[in-house]
């Protein structure tokens, strides 16, 4: 452990002088290696403090949400029409009113492409801007995030609000920094984090003694090896012995006007929780909004949400609300700067309408939306052609994404990760930072 | 036959002859990348163009390629001029980039073929692949190590293919592959390079030992063949072993693998004082041999064959859970069982096994349970096009729905008077088929065909898939990971144990409890799971036990074993077991905080569990804390009869770690409860017993 930390805060310094030697390699001077400098607007490091990751699960059709295309035939075109937003020439989709409203802190990338169109892969691609390997189990955006910024937090630094798929783990960095799944649905009335108040009859002061008692035993146990204490269950006592943790979670400390204006509906208050969440410096928050994997009717179940509803209750509207409502009041208090928000899933879907009214997976052209935390609102990045079948402009990667994420949070992409086994992975491999998502 | 011997007579392509479409054409495209699914092999092709993934119809791909456009894509008075050429060649613009050097060999083969009018050529049929070096044991990180490829066709004659083989690093940064097909080591530890020709895949391993100190295993004791082929990994590795686990470590262990039970502190006393050298296989066939063997292995079956309840239909359930019941009691062999399974039929509310059918919700739903259950193989890719990965079509994937496209699923199972898939790539009605190897005849009940031929003692998946499983019961981890994932571009750690283990399961009758005994007998499987410097970063080679966590369902029961307090499931009478419940959706909160698998989708992909949630549960929630503190558990009838502080200690040491305190331990305990008020004794009690069932050591199987 100590070793591995050693080699990190060294890794800066080497780096430096090995790329000057590959410049070098390459023929370039070291006049040439400082004009490019120059000439190339130089990265400052990313402000954001946190990241709210939603997580639009299934892969949402961009052609429904953040790219429409109005004049391409019916069979592309899709229910729905486009709207204006407040940012002129800038159209989404018309279930989305909110967010017009809001567009001007809205970055579109619409030029976002991949090869993988299985969800499991293509899930994990996105949320670790690397391709899946059989070999390495790499750690999501949350884990990495967890993991360097350190500490000892009382609120976990990975909260995945209710719940995360397993590709939004932790990888080879390990159970430390898994996510904290709330498990627990905020919009219920009733909603508490499960086992977070003291059990009846064991407060403190005997939860402080049980873990002395704990403690003794795993050192009368342990073999020389495993020295290191269950990080889970010191995350856990943290958790359970904080007050300033639990009212963290409790959203009926919440106006009832605040919590309305996020809508009553899962990903609205788990945005709502979310925000709590950043608020008390909690680092990487992700709302998990299931079923986006629409193969069929997609007016069913982006706009009306049950057969025959007068208003839309679907997937569409609930974003809409629960997104708008999020930047506004991050925006109120003053977090938007600091907080980067980052919506998308792990693909597109087919331009062509399949005979299930629906939209089949599709990963070569998708829609990623970012906002706040430096990034620079107001704007569309690349562009899909006539029918959003592939990028015509300005194609980006899930790698550039999160190159660009890791930027935005104040992560240097390049720095080195060690698995279990002291292997050194970058956190990230080969993506091109998006130099006009920066403010 | 090894083709390796006549390399000398080899000749590459030679510029006579005309090259042959489907061998010596589609590989070129495919070692260019123009026929994977990023590009032209997409189900809907690229800019207008589309072939099919890595080059699996050739015939379609001849179409596309020679009379598609109007046959624009080929110009046979200027050859070099066609789009196939001038495209990938960057003479015209190309989204793909430059694919196919400008006068390279590639690039004259296509050349030579469009001159010589493009032709398919006579089919001929790829008889033998085979690769150098296979496998290869390198010194140094930093060596290189040329790759070939050779093949030989119906024709008789043997070709270096290497130039048209496709070579990929399982770990890039492990190795790198240049544009010579040389690899180069970067990274100590057992590599695989896959080697891809037409519709072959074979792997090259190469290893670099982990360590530099030579590892003698030879004098290590031996139980059976595991022992030797693990042996064998290791001292290539250069990895050392662990010693022996101790008595108490063993019983443990394999009282849980096998029964899902800790061993009681009787039990306990009784194995350490025999004296008979042979007491740990007399141990493992008590065990196979008990009731509580069944009642474990039946929930390991219902896992496997993802047993879960239709609504309101408890009673199919069951009928279901009764069968895998009797089928491991009576030892049925598995390849009986899967072909009951397979050809079931009848009232599914009394015949168990017709339930297996109505666990899918349709013809590819089942081929897609089949393939993972039976095969170990995820189809699932294959429904919209060929597996990108593996060798299966979606010919292969439609032709196994097809097999069960008659069923009708309702209460009663029947096979029907009609019923079909349709591939999607034909539109037309999917023909029943055998993956991988031949159609069905349409006049018979085609279930039976298909059990047949899984069943067969050749059969290359059933019996690999069923050990790998075994395997994984026993150690926590498949010599295949995933457990339902076998394929060709998946290689096993220990490929030649999984063949032999395989072929040992087979010549056994497919009789589990043959082979969890040589497992268990097996000195790797006995292994301490304490570590030395020098093995412990190794998870895969079997230096040492691996400790892992018990089942959320053998925790459960741990836990109201040693505290003497049973949970409520559901409404089933208090005492039932959480191993004994056959509907995984039967209402209790603490299995699913723990992470129990519902069954849905295959339980090895499904598994979670050990996070926060789990963890603030076991310290804060119930699980533990209302068995601690409830007045008619054990520990509060002990302080009530007047047991005595050291008695209390030990004897819960006993139960729950199945071992006494030490001298240390005791006086610890001593100290912390002398001179206690009765009021505060009780908490202190308490405390130690919660501290206990939160130990690692409790926790863990190790």
């Amino acid at each position: 452990m100590k070793n591995r930390s050693a080699h990190r805060s060294d890794g800066a310094t080497r780096r430096d002088l090995l790329r000057v030697g590959t410049l070098s390699a390459l023929s370039l001077s070291l006049g040439d290696w400082f004009g490019l400098r120059a000439a190339a607007p130089t990265p400052r490091p990313g402000k954001a403090k946190s990241c709210i990751l939603i997580w639009l699960d299934g892969g949402p059709s961009h052609l429904e949400t953040f790219d429409l295309k109005p004049d391409a035939p019916s069979e592309v075109r899709g229910p729905f029409r486009p709207i204006a937003t407040n940012v002129t020439g800038v159209r989404l989709c018309e279930l989305m009113p909110n967010l017009a409203r809001v567009a001007d802190k809205l970055a579109l990338v619409r030029s976002v492409t991949s090869p993988l169109g299985e969800h499991a892969i293509a899930n994990s691609y996105l949320l670790t801007g690397y391709k899946p390997t059989p070999v390495l189990d790499y750690p999501s955006f949350g884990a990495v995030v967890s993991q360097q910024r350190g500490g000892k937090p009382t609120l976990p630094a990975y909260v995945a609000v209710p719940t995360y798929k397993p590709t939004a783990g932790s990888g080879f960095l390990g159970a430390a920094h898994q996510p904290f799944a709330v498990d627990s649905d905020p919009a219920r009335p009733d909603f508490r984090v499960r086992d977070l108040d003291f059990y009846p009859g064991v407060q403190f002061g005997r939860m402080k003694r049980r873990r002395a008692f704990l403690d003794q035993l795993d050192r009368f146990q342990r073999t020389a090896e495993e020295a290191s204490v269950d990080p889970g269950f010191e995350q856990a006592y943290r958790l359970i012995t904080s007050p300033q943790a639990k009212q963290a979670f409790d959203l009926s400390r919440e106006k009832p006007e605040v919590r309305a204006r996020y809508g009553p509906r899962t990903v609205g208050q788990s945005c709502l929780l979310a925000r709590r969440l950043v608020e008390r410096g909690v680092s990487f928050v992700s709302v998990h909004n299931p079923d986006w994997d629409t193969h069929n009717n997609l007016l069913l179940n982006l706009k009306e949400g049950y057969a025959g509803a007068k208003v839309g209750v679907g997937l569409i509207p609930s974003l809409d609300l629960a997104l708008s409502a999020l930047l506004t009041d991050l925006s109120e208090r003053g977090l938007l700067d600091e907080t980067l928000v980052v919506v998308m899933g792990e693909f597109g879907r087919t331009p062509k309408l399949n005979t299930s009214a629906g939209r089949d997976h599709w990963p070569r052209v998708f829609s990623v939306v970012l906002a706040g935390g430096g990034v620079r609102g107001g704007q569309v990045i690349g562009a899909s052609d006539r029918i959003g079948e592939s990028p015509t402009d300005r194609p980006v990667t899930p790698s550039d994404l999160a190159r660009t994420i890791y930027t935005l949070l104040g992560v240097d992409p390049s720095r080195e990760l060690h698995t279990p086994d002291g292997r050194p992975v970058p956190i990230n491999q080969d993506g091109k930072l998006i130099e006009e998502l920066l403010a | 036959m090894n083709l390796s011997g006549l390399l000398v007579a080899v000749v590459g392509f030679s510029s006579g002859t005309v090259p042959h479409f489907d061998s010596e054409i589609l590989p070129v495209l495919t070692r260019a990348g123009c026929n994977t699914g990023a590009c032209h092999g997409a189900a809907l092709g690229r800019g207008g163009f589309r072939l099919s993934l890595l080059g699996g119809d050739p015939a379609a791909d001849h179409e596309a390629i020679v009379y598609e456009l109007e046959g624009r894509r080929i110009n046979f008075v200027h050859p070099e001029e066609s789009l196939l050429l001038a495209k990938p060649t960057g003479e015209l613009a190309h989204k793909g980039g430059l694919r196919i050097e400008p006068g390279s060999d590639s690039a004259q083969r296509l050349v030579q073929w469009i001159a010589a009018g493009a032709p398919r050529g006579q089919l001929r049929k790829l008889i033998h692949f085979e690769v150098q070096p296979e496998a290869r044991v390198i010194e140094k990180v930093g060596s290189t190590v040329p790759l070939r490829a050779m093949a030989r066709f119906d024709h008789g004659k043997i070709e270096d293919v290497t130039p048209w083989t496709v070579f990929t690093a399982s770990d890039p940064s492990a190795i790198e592959i240049d544009d010579r097909d040389t690899a180069t080591i970067r990274r100590r530890g057992q590599h695989v390079v896959l080697a891809r020709f037409l519709d072959r895949i074979v792997p090259i391993r190469l290893t670099v030992p982990l360590t530099e100190t030579p590892v003698d295993l030879s004098r290590e004791p031996r139980s059976n063949f595991i022992d030797d082929e693990i042996y064998r990994t290791l001292e290539v590795l250069r990895v050392p072993v662990s010693p022996r686990a101790d008595d108490v470590a063993f019983l443990r262990r394999v009282r849980l693998d096998l029964t899902g039970r800790l061993p009681s502190p009787e039990e306990v006393e009784t194995f350490l004082d025999e004296r008979s050298p042979s007491k740990r296989a007399r141990l493992i066939d008590r065990l196979l041999a008990s009731e509580e063997f069944v009642e474990y292995w039946t929930y390991r079956y219902a896992q496997w064959l993802r047993l879960r309840t239709l609504p309101a239909e408890a009673e199919a359930t069951w009928a279901f859970h009764g069968w895998i019941r009797q089928q491991v009691q009576q030892r049925t062999g598995v390849d009986r069982l899967a072909r009951t399974l397979l050809t079931a039929v009848g009232d599914s509310h009394r015949e168990g096994p017709a339930n297996f059918a109505r666990l899918a919700a349709d013809a590819r739903g089942q081929a897609e349970l089949v393939g993972s259950v039976f095969l170990g193989v995820r189809f699932q890719c294959a429904n919209c096009h060929n597996h990108p990965l593996d060798r299966w079509t979606q010919d292969d994937y439609h032709g196994l729905a097809a097999v069960f496209a008659r069923l009708e699923r309702g209460r009663t199972v029947r096979v029907g008077a009609r019923g079909a898939v349709t591939n999607p790539r034909t539109g037309e009605p999917a023909l029943p088929r055998i993956p991988g190897s031949e159609y069905l005849q349409a006049d018979r009940d085609q279930r039976k065909h298909f059990a047949d031929w899984l069943t067969a003692r050749d059969n290359p998946f059933f019996a690999r898939a069923m050990v790998n499983r075994l395997w994984k019961a026993m150690f926590g981890r498949g010599l295949v990971e995933p457990e339902d994932d076998l394929r060709d571009t998946n290689p096993a750690t220990h490929p030649a144990l999984l063949n032999r283990l395989a072929a040992d399961f087979v010549e056994h009758g497919y009789d589990i409890q043959h082979t969890l005994r040589l497992i268990a007998r097996s000195e790797t499987y006995g292994r301490a799971a304490t570590t030395t410097p020098a093995n412990a970063t190794d998870d895969r080679f079997y230096s040492h036990a691996y400790r892992r966590s018990l089942p959320p369902e053998v925790l459960a029961d741990a836990l109201a074993d040693v505290t003497d307090v049973a949970d409520r499931y559901g409404d089933l009478p208090l005492g039932t077991r959480a191993v004994a419940l056959v509907d995984p959706r039967t209402p209790a909160p603490a299995l699913d905080i723990l992470g129990r698998c519902g069954r849905e989708i295959g339980c090895d992909a499904a598994s979670r569990g050990g996070g926060l949630a789990a963890k603030l549960h076991q310290l804060n929630g119930e699980l533990i804390n209302r068995k601690v503190a409830d007045p008619n558990g054990r520990l509060h009838r002990w302080i009530r009869a007047g047991k005595s502080n050291d008695d209390i200690i030990e004897s819960f040491y006993r139960l729950a770690l199945s071992r006494r305190p030490t001298d240390a331990e005791r006086k610890h305990w001593r100290t912390q409860l002398d001179g206690a008020t009765a009021a505060s004794r009780v908490e202190l009690l308490e405390d130690f017993l919660w501290a206990l069932l939160n130990s690692s050591d409790f926790l863990m199987n190790h």
